[in-house]
């Protein structure tokens, strides 16, 4: 080490030099993550320190029973609080990554002495994570580029990105919070261990393959993208001792790995969405034998057969994968995943995927919403990674072509798209930088013309043959560089503006779209002020004050989840979706008369049965607007009780005013929605603001439940399930008794006397 | 009072036989007539007499148009799958277990029964189930099959029909193999192997040329970022027009696109990476300053604008969208 | 409250006293008091069975079933009235919140005055219907009184009635011998209609025995309300919840008139009786059969403990009624029930041909078992049966539901959860001798990896040969 005097001389040195560029590189990541962190923190700032939708209520919950409970009886849980009477194995049928991952923080802070809520934790998980996923995506490009701009520009994308940033504000406590860190971080690790060929890293890559599994369905984009890397190399005559060392480390290790999370279990050999990784890993290890011999033994038709007999040995063994397949050895694709390829698919087979926003195709306004002017850099780099076509760059092709088809065909996947756009946006726009950023300019060719012709003939002449092979046809000519400082300064400072605009958008975006917790709902009054709509929370808590410890609730899947959160109270469905046909009960109890769901309902046990209305505020996510689901789903296992064109006018609208079909107006979901609504307004006036209709001017009538809640906009409504009637009337007749009108006298009976049998 | 429960035991079965005797060789009569050729053409006498209660064994009619000057197109896309049911169910059960009967029943022998079932639409199919006999159902009423979503496949009426026939044989639906298409398979398969195998020297330059793959990975990344999957799954509208005989090439709503919308953010993502492209690589590798400078400022100014009217587009697409940059605001 | 009275009822008689399972406050309403002595010695038997009995007149405005919310008697006995209406205290809808509060109504009916509206309403709410015609009364030609009603016929003499079904338990066969004979004296008839499950006749008219309405002239009635057995006489309702509702068509059964008068049977089909001597009627104690019955004094059940516990190997665990259970545990359920005859709780035996059954139910019964007693204790008996739990886990119930005639409802539901094996609940690999290849498997690769490594490590590198071969790569 040098002496303090000489500290401030020796900063330029070279090597000291470097240590001042890491330094630098050091404060700008971390600001990156701070910037990444901060901006994620609208909802906690606007709202409260609350956890967001759905998905996110059941994750908490399962926290908080692992953190209760320690890690065995979570691992164990048998969930007896939802999917009444069937109950759910939910420690064998969840990703327990996440929750463990909140849990280990939270026993970590308190083994440091430091209380904090677990709820906090969970509330700020993601944007931790998010920090954590720029610096991933710097290490990621900095594997793809030599410039190191890159990787920085590529982590502050990252970090501000809204097309990651809407799954992972503060409060959105979902899987993918921990999931596009370990997926990106994966395939640097991936990467890495590719370029090393180290085995060391295709360990550490297999071990954050197997914490993503833990965490994330998602994981099966990672277990079919890094196979078809490879294929794509090995079809280019790229195969090498390096990529079989990674890919087998990889496979091998994380394979052993995934199989350890209950919820996975076997699929790795049994179902076909693993298929391709074990199939490369065969063709690895054949073309690794063949590559062997021909080592060996150097003649040109034996290299040949060789070459046959590959082809030979992979076309069977494929043929045998899709034979097992059809015979139904190894399970075919899943619905979800089957969508993907086969896009209507979905909507004929699976209603209950197909009726979940998240899994509509993306328009083209989404993406531009989502990453502003990334999207248009997102090819430039793309094309870029083909000047020098290296392993990593093939990789980022093959990934840039999957996920944009991905992301095209469900909205969710954007997700996966983002950071693939970030790190080639990125890798664009750090080579205009490169090239428009540096101070020298070239020596102008008409001064002494001639040895600049000697200089650059050589190397001019190596690029044209370079050019020649192969390569593109941008890279014909030699490199120059630019020569006005105008061109340099306007271009930058376009680019600068750009920049700008891009992060002015991301923060529009994420204060405005992204920020909500859909639990809280906020509306503006008239004079612009902000007004918290808070029905939801009402009436879970009512539930959770008034209701027995274990009421029954019936309501439509969506609000499975946050009832067991917030109310507390085992639900007959949920957001975890498993079993259809009972999903499919729920339906029908909502879609038939009150005497057919009645029996349903008591069946169940049910006690209370929760229905959301959005008619008086205008609230057009209620359930009326999902009823078509409900019936849909219902069809598919009932097609002759519940029939959806029942519910259609002759004319095919789909009305709830005076117009509605019978079967609508007799529906118990119609009924329980629209009970008593026309109360709140003078005769005849009765309006629905989100159908925008009047409603006929007499309500319908219940029987065999009666209202016991209903919230403080009507957004939910609460009915309590009857008993059956103490004096064995049906409960029509008890009402109608009840309401004081006597029963008519049979006085004359017509056809033959029913005689009484015991 | 037992007595008389007695009694209306001890009467049943007489009533039933009696009721049986014609109804039975009915059946048998119709179904013999089935196994040479099913389903039955139908004129208005068989079908009054098929149809006629009391019956022991159901039936299933499809009332149908065939004739062109009808103009019934799914009547004609329908009586394959009809007649495939119809055979492999007759031969799926010759002793006629099933006690089923199918019979087709055309408009132009039919129009009296047409009228009096008083049908203004074809096809229709009906299912009648017995009025008598074990399997008897209450309701002597037909039931009606509705062909809301076009012309259904043979599984699907064998399975509609078997489940109102709870009891009783479900004689499988049986394709005939197609040999004709599987021919044409093998043989597309064998010819393109080759033709590759043939043209391999010709076609192995074009395959390992980087530009191709480059432009093919381009134009497939612009397609998919640009909605084109939106449209083919939602088979959204080419264009439509306006209200005042113009055409609005920009659907409005945010989550809904025209095709020709995308193709022209398609185009205009192509051409802002182009420009990107060209600065980055092509700008600096021209030798000589003017062309340089010109290019240079080409470029920018096509990113410039072609930027500025992409938020102008999205700011159509999502009013309220703060951003924007001259020339278009 | 309740306690309290019966406590001061003790202290006031100073004999110990039978009380009705639900309690002994008792309304009778009637006419005026004077009616009282025609019915003294029914009321003297309720009150030696330790009924404390307010009277009123339903005109009377005293007269209220509920006060504050609360029931004001346990049971209510309404005597015949001329009035049309029973007034604002008595109506259908009150009588029915009555009977659903758990109170219990012995209504009786009687020919020489019309029910009043209410109470056809009530009666048609539960199902039961009277004759269209005010006043239709029962007649038969063939079992009629021979002293009374020589011309009439309308006193009809019906022996006890026999149980409804072999498997049900008769609390109105008096000692059992039979050849007692009950004179039902111009009683109105009622049909029950076909739906209602809670309905049991008691006492049904003999074969042939009709509805006839005085009034019509015309020596036959054609088109009578009713005929035979369709007839009942007396009808009884038991409510979900327990509460006891019965209909006596006559009310003259009760009077102190026919408990001690002496009747004579008329000769019946087929010449049964031709030699009858007259005898006592037995109505005094089916009288008290059939009003104890109504006020909760026979046939009502009640439900001690109720234990379920983990029965592995034939080892007890001593830890009863566990909230959750694993899927093929070994379960035992014993349950404790007791019937109330008359003045203390008793052991509870079905009737020969019956059992109690238990169902382990998760939306459908998986299991439906016979409870076999086990242990007798003074006053109850219990219950029980052992099994192994589904393979299917789940929220189950445990459920007895024992609802016969003449019987009080038992419904008893323990709910549990059956979870699924644990992840250390399954046999080890090692023991499952399918997995012995596998296992055998590991631990070659293991060695010969090792060996091979060792191998390497240790096999002294030949430098010429792996020049040539190096030589052969390049």
């Amino acid at each position: 080490m040098a002496d303090s005097g000489s500290i401030t001389e020796s900063f330029f040195k070279g090597s000291s030099g470097r240590n001042t560029r890491g330094l630098l590189r050091l404060t700008i990541l971390s600001l990156i993550a701070a910037a990444a962190i901060s901006s994620r923190l609208f909802s906690v700032i606007r709202f409260e320190s609350i956890i967001h939708e759905f998905d996110p209520w059941f994750n908490f919950r399962a926290t908080k029973y692992l953190v209760q409970h320690g890690f065995y009886d979570f691992w164990d849980w048998f969930d007896d609080r939802t999917w009444h009477p069937l109950g759910r194995v939910t420690g064998g049928t969840l990703y327990p990554g996440l929750m463990v991952t909140s849990g280990a923080i939270y026993h970590a802070l308190r083994a440091l002495t430091i209380p904090v809520d677990i709820r906090n934790i969970c509330v700020l998980l993601a944007p931790g994570f998010s920090g954590l996923t720029a610096y991933a995506t710097y290490l990621f490009t900095n594997e793809m580029s030599t410039s190191p701009s890159a990787g920085l520009l590529a982590a502050a994308f990252m970090g501000i990105a809204p097309g990651y940033i809407s799954r992972s504000v503060a409060g959105s406590y979902d899987n993918e919070a921990i999931a596009i860190f370990l997926l990106v971080f994966t395939f640097f690790l991936w990467i890495k261990a590719l370029k090393l060929g180290s085995a060391f890293w295709g360990a550490l890559c297999a071990l954050f393959y197997g914490y993503m599994v833990s965490a994330w369905g998602g994981y099966v984009f990672i277990t079919n993208l890094i196979p078809l890397h490879v294929f794509v190399l090995v079809c280019m005559g790229r195969f090498s001792p390096r990529v079989y060392v990674s890919y087998c480390t990889w496979y091998a290790l994380g394979t052993l790995a995934s199989m350890q999370i209950p919820f996975v279990g076997f699929l790795p050999i049994r179902s076909s969405e693993h298929m391709s990784a074990l199939g490369v890993f065969g063709l690895l290890q054949l073309v690794g034998f063949v590559e062997f011999v021909r080592a060996g033994v150097p003649s040109k038709q034996f290299a040949t057969l060789l070459r046959g007999f590959v082809l030979v040995v992979f076309a069977i063994a494929f043929g045998g994968l899709v034979l097992l397949t059809v015979s139904g050895v190894i399970a075919p694709w899943t619905g979800r995943f089957y969508s993907l390829w086969d896009t209507g698919y979905a909507k004929i087979h699976i209603p209950i995927i197909a009726s979940v926003s998240e899994h509509q195709p993306t328009a083209w306004p989404a993406f531009f919403f989502d990453l502003n002017m990334l999207i248009w850099l997102f090819p430039a780099g793309v094309y870029l990674c083909f000047q020098k076509l290296a392993d990593e760059q093939v990789f980022v092709v093959v990934y840039a072509i999957l996920a944009s088809y991905f992301s095209g065909v469900m909205v969710r996947l954007m997700l996966t798209l983002t950071p693939i756009v970030c790190v080639s946006a990125a890798l664009a726009l750090s080579s205009l930088l490169d090239t428009y950023l540096t101070i020298k300019s070239p020596t102008e060719p008409t001064d002494s013309s001639a040895d600049a012709v000697n200089g650059t003939t050589a190397s001019s002449k190596k690029a044209e043959k370079a050019a020649k092979q192969d390569g593109l046809r941008s890279l014909s000519k030699p490199l120059v560089g630019i020569y006005t400082t105008f061109s340099k300064t306007s271009v930058v400072s376009a680019l600068t503006a750009y920049l700008l605009i891009f992060v002015l958008h991301c923060t529009w975006v994420t204060s405005n779209a992204y920020s909500s917790p859909s639990v809280v709902l906020a509306s503006r009054m008239p004079d612009g002020s902000q007004h918290i709509i808070d029905d939801y929370r009402e009436a879970y808590q009512w539930l959770r004050q008034n209701t027995p410890e274990n009421a029954k609730i019936m309501s439509w899947w969506d609000y499975g989840y946050q009832i067991g959160g917030m109310a507390d109270r085992p639900t007959l469905v949920d957001n975890n979706t498993w079993n259809n046909t009972h999903i499919a009960t729920v339906g029908k109890a909502m879609s038939s008369r009150e005497e057919v769901s009645y029996p349903i309902m008591r069946q169940h046990e049910v006690d209370y049965v929760l229905v959301v209305f959005g008619g008086l505020l205008g609230y057009s996510g209620d359930d009326i607007n999902k009823f078509l689901w409900m019936v849909r789903i219902a069809e598919g296992i009932w097609p002759d009780e519940v029939k959806e064109r029942d519910f259609f006018t002759d004319r095919g609208e789909y009305r709830v005013d005076e117009g509605a079909t019978e079967t609508m107006k007799n529906s118990l979901m119609y009924k329980m929605s629209y009970y008593n609504y026309g109360a709140l307004f003078p005769p005849g006036q009765a309006q629905d603001r989100v159908r925008g209709v009047r409603m006929p001017e007499k309500g319908p009538e219940l029987n065999t439940v009666e209202e016991a809640f209903t919230s403080e906009n009507w957004i939910i409504r609460i009915y309590k399930v009857k008993d059956l009637d103490n004096v064995g009337r049906d409960h029509a007749s008890a009402s109608s008794f009840a309401k004081g009108n006597k029963k008519k006298k049979t006085t004359k009976r017509r056809g033959p006397k029913v005689l009484r049998v015991e | 009072m037992h007595f008389l429960k007695g009694l209306v035991v001890s009467l049943l079965p007489f009533a039933a036989l009696a009721a049986k005797k014609p109804a039975a060789d009915k059946f048998q009569q119709f179904h013999t007539k089935a196994l040479s050729s099913t389903p039955l053409k139908l004129d208005d006498t068989i079908y009054g007499q098929l149809t006629s209660a009391p019956r022991d064994y159901s039936v299933a009619v499809l009332l149908t148009a065939l004739e062109s000057r009808f103009g019934c197109q799914l009547c004609r896309e329908f009586q394959p799958e009809w007649d495939l049911v119809s055979k492999s169910w007759t031969k799926g059960d010759k002793k006629g277990e099933s006690r089923l009967i199918y019979g087709t029943l055309d408009f132009s022998e039919g129009k009296m029964t047409f009228q009096s079932l008083g049908l203004q639409t074809a096809p229709v199919l009906l299912l009648f189930r017995p009025t008598h006999g074990p399997h008897a159902s209450a309701d002597t009423a037909p039931l009606r099959y509705d062909f809301t979503s076009g012309a259904p496949p043979a599984e699907q009426i064998h399975g509609w029909i078997a489940r109102h026939l709870p009891d009783g044989p479900h004689p499988e639906v049986h394709r005939p193999i197609n040999w004709m298409r599987i021919i044409a398979v093998t043989t597309t398969l064998l010819g393109t192997v080759t033709f590759i195998s043939v043209a391999w020297p010709y076609l192995l330059p074009i395959i390992q040329n980087r530009n191709l793959w480059a432009a093919i990975s381009l134009i497939s990344i612009l397609l998919f970022t640009s909605g084109h999957m939106f449209n083919h799954i939602r088979k959204v509208p080419y264009v439509a027009g306006d209200g005042k005989g113009g055409v609005s090439y920009f659907a409005g709503g945010f989550s809904n696109q025209f095709g020709l919308e995308t193709q022209i953010v398609a185009a205009m993502y192509g051409l802002l990476s182009f420009a990107t492209i060209s600065l980055a690589l092509k700008v600096p590798r021209i030798s000589d300053p003017k062309t340089q400078q010109v290019a240079v400022l080409i470029w920018g100014g096509v990113i410039f604008v072609m930027y500025s009217f992409l938020l102008s587009v999205f700011r159509i697409k999502n009013g309220g969208y703060p951003f924007w940059l001259p020339p278009f605001s | 409250m309740r306690w309290l009275l019966s406590f001061l009822l003790l202290g006031l008689l100073s004999v110990v006293q039978a009380v009705s399972s639900s309690g002994n406050k008792l309304l009778v309403v009637l006419e005026d008091l004077a009616e009282k002595s025609k019915y003294s010695k029914y009321i003297a038997d309720l009150e030696g069975r330790g009924f404390s009995i307010n009277y009123e007149s339903p005109k009377s405005d005293k007269v209220a079933l509920f006060e504050l919310g609360e029931r004001a008697y346990d049971h209510v006995l309404l005597l015949p009235t001329k009035a049309k209406g029973l007034g604002p205290a008595l109506t259908p809808k009150l009588l029915l919140d009555f009977i659903n509060a758990g109170g219990n109504i012995l209504l009786t009916l009687s020919s020489s005055n019309p029910t009043p509206t209410s109470l056809v309403s009530l009666l048609l709410e539960l199902d039961i219907h009277l004759p269209t015609d005010r006043n239709a009364l029962v007649v038969d030609h063939f079992n009629y009184d021979t002293l009374s009603a020589a011309e009439k016929h309308d006193v009809v003499l019906v022996p006890r009635p026999d149980a409804i079904r072999p498997d049900v338990k008769n609390f109105f066969r008096g000692d059992g011998k039979g050849g007692d004979v009950i004179a039902f004296p111009r009683g109105v008839p009622q049909e029950l209609g076909n739906t209602s499950p809670l309905l049991t006749p008691i006492l049904r008219a003999p074969r042939t025995a009709y509805s006839y309405n005085p009034k019509d002239e015309g020596e036959a009635a054609e088109d009578p309300f009713g005929a035979g057995p369709q007839l009942s006489l007396i009808t009884t309702m038991q409510a979900r919840n327990s509460a006891r509702f019965t209909v006596i068509g006559s009310a003259e059964l009760l009077e102190d008139a026919w408990f001690d008068a002496k009747v004579k049977r008329s000769v019946g089909l087929g010449g049964v009786g031709t030699d009858a001597k007259s005898v006592k009627t037995a109505n005094q104690a089916f009288a008290a059969e059939v009003t104890g019955w109504t006020f909760n004094e026979i046939g009502v059940l009640k439900v001690g403990k109720i234990e379920h516990y983990l029965n592995e190997a034939g080892v007890k665990s001593n830890i009863t009624n566990p909230k959750i259970y694993r899927v093929k545990n070994d379960v035992t359920y014993e349950i404790e029930i007791s019937e109330y005859s008359w003045d203390k709780w008793v052991p509870f035996t079905p009737q020969a041909g019956d059992v109690v059954q238990l169902e382990f139910s998760m939306l459908s019964p998986f299991h439906r078992l016979p409870l076999t007693p086990t242990t007798t204790t003074k006053n109850s008996t219990i219950y029980t049966t052992s099994f192994r739990l589904p393979d299917q886990h789940g929220i189950f119930n445990f459920k007895v539901n024992h609802k016969r005639p003449f019987l009080s409802n038992l419904e008893e539901k323990n709910t549990v959860t059956v979870r699924h094996f644990a992840h250390d609940e399954w046999p080890r690999s090692w023991v499952i001798s399918g997995a012995w290849p596998w296992i055998a498997g590991i631990g070659a690769t293991i060695t010969g990896w090792v060996a091979f490594v060792a191998l390497w490590l240790w096999s002294k590198p030949v430098p010429l040969k792996l020049t040539t071969s190096g030589k052969k790569i390049q």
